[in-house]
């Protein structure tokens, strides 16, 4: 009775926390790459601070929501996994659209998942927008004697995709809150760019790219 | 064809149990321990549905008996290393919120692990047992968070939810509505099995608890949960495919 009081208690919070509207700005990510990368564990890592090693494959997509603070204002982002297998492709490729950023995301010590990379950034850019900003994450960092991509490559394989790059380890809790962090902060930047470039958009006209229709309208006047 | 493949293994299966490798388990071996395994779930669940408090204060909620019958399924799946053949995912909050979905059986193709069949399951309950405003509640929530992902909210209910999902993956990701007691019928536990309800969605008619329990109306005949499985394992192509299940 206790403990399901507590779980509901949980429950009830969580709830609260993804449908909370105290925010100033409300980011939407997306965390893709091949199944077994780690994606699961790599959010939960980030949001509850917890890691099993059992594989539980995901099935379709899920989220969760974490609140932030950048510059004294509160980012809510809505944070969503996704699942790998080519299966829910369709399920999965349906969420892209309005997301201001992904994490895209291999395994250092899978050759395959690695090899994959190109075809969910060529999935970004189909499904997504023009503006949405990415972080290569090659994770299981903490497997270094299974490694078989090395830090070079993978470092140039995102540069040559434009995109940041991060070894991590939800294991070990290595380079995760940084990965989000660093993800948020360019995606700020990304805003105010655009901002400067396009001062109509300070005064809330809807000329902006980043209001246009795909992203919700807390976003528009993004300035952090 | 399948019913002789199956007498075939019937009659070798001693062979079978001494030369078996023992992390390998036939087609015939899953839709037995599967049937085994639902057996278990839906006698105790069966328990507690016909469970009635002598002073009338106390009654088990929906959600309670839903995880009798999962918890009872998972412990027996365990005891019976069917995991690894046929897994069993519970689904989070957010995705009971976002696919209509209380669980998800999938068949395992080996090595790969990769999902071959999968059967999504969202449990109605007897009206009496459940909030009046559920399904509002739900729509709400699943509203607000199409909304914050920027995405168009579309008024479906969780049979729909589920439908579209099942759809989106194909025609062997199978719907399976399970009715924890029917009004004609409170104790006991029917299923509706289908790959083809996405043709009704937004076609005049709301697929809900009470539009599924039409399929019911005047039937008297209903399949086993092996004769489910077996119809799963043994089916071939892409056809439609709907029946009735009797579980307990």
């Amino acid at each position: 009775m206790e403990l399901y009081g507590k779980m509901a208690a949980t429950q009830d919070n969580k709830q609260k926390e993804s449908s909370d509207q105290n925010f100033d700005y409300m980011f939407k990510l997306l965390i893709i790459g091949n199944s077994s990368v780690g994606k699961t564990s790599f959010l939960f890592r980030y949001a509850d601070d917890t890691f099993t090693s059992a594989f539980v494959s995901t099935v379709g997509i899920d989220f969760k929501v974490k609140t932030v603070y950048k510059s004294d204002k509160r980012i809510k982002l809505q944070i969503w996994d996704t699942a790998g297998q080519e299966r829910y492709r369709t399920i999965t490729t349906a969420y892209y659209r309005g997301a201001m950023g992904f994490i895209l995301m291999y395994d250092i010590t899978n050759e395959e998942s690695f090899a994959a990379v190109q075809d969910w950034a060529t999935q970004i850019k189909t499904y997504s927008w023009d503006n949405a900003q990415v972080i290569l994450a090659g994770n299981k960092c903490d497997m270094d004697e299974e490694r078989i991509v090395s830090v070079d490559s993978g470092r140039l394989l995102a540069e040559q995709l434009g995109f940041e790059y991060f070894e991590t380890s939800a294991k070990d809790n290595i380079n995760v809150k940084q990965t989000f962090e660093r993800l948020v902060d360019i995606i700020c930047d990304k805003m105010s760019d655009t901002l400067e470039a396009d001062p109509a958009v300070s005064t809330g006209t809807p000329t902006t790219r980043l209001s246009d229709n795909t992203t919700p309208p807390q976003q528009s006047d993004c300035s952090c | 064809m399948n019913q002789k493949y199956l007498q075939y293994e019937d009659k070798t299966s001693i062979f079978r149990t001494l030369w078996a490798k023992p992390s390998k388990t036939s087609s015939a071996d899953l839709i037995h321990l599967f049937s085994d395994c639902i057996r278990a779930a839906s006698s105790r669940t069966k328990e507690y549905l016909l469970f009635r408090d002598p002073e009338n204060k106390f009654h088990p909620s929906p959600s309670t008996l839903s995880e009798i019958f999962l918890m009872t399924y998972v412990q027996h799946s365990s005891l019976l290393n069917l995991s690894d053949t046929f897994n069993c995912t519970a689904m989070t909050h957010e995705q009971r919120i976002l696919l209509g979905a209380h669980w998800v059986w999938a068949v395992l193709d080996q090595p790969s692990k990769n999902p071959r069949i999968q059967i999504a399951v969202h449990v109605f309950h007897l009206p009496e047992r459940t909030e009046d405003n559920l399904e509002d509640l739900s729509l709400d929530i699943y509203s607000d968070i199409m909304r914050m992902a920027g995405m168009a909210v579309v008024e479906r209910t969780q049979a729909e939810r589920m439908v579209e999902f099942c759809s989106s993956i194909g025609r062997d990701c199978y719907a399976l509505f399970l009715f924890f007691g029917r009004q004609s019928d409170e104790g006991n536990i029917y299923g509706l099995l289908s790959n083809n309800l996405q043709a009704a969605v937004g076609k005049c008619v709301r697929i809900d608890q009470v539009f599924i329990d039409h399929f019911f109306k005047g039937a008297k005949c209903f399949a086993t949960s092996s004769g489910m499985m077996q119809t799963l394992v043994g089916k071939e192509g892409d056809d439609p495919l709907t029946m009735l299940v009797k579980f307990t």
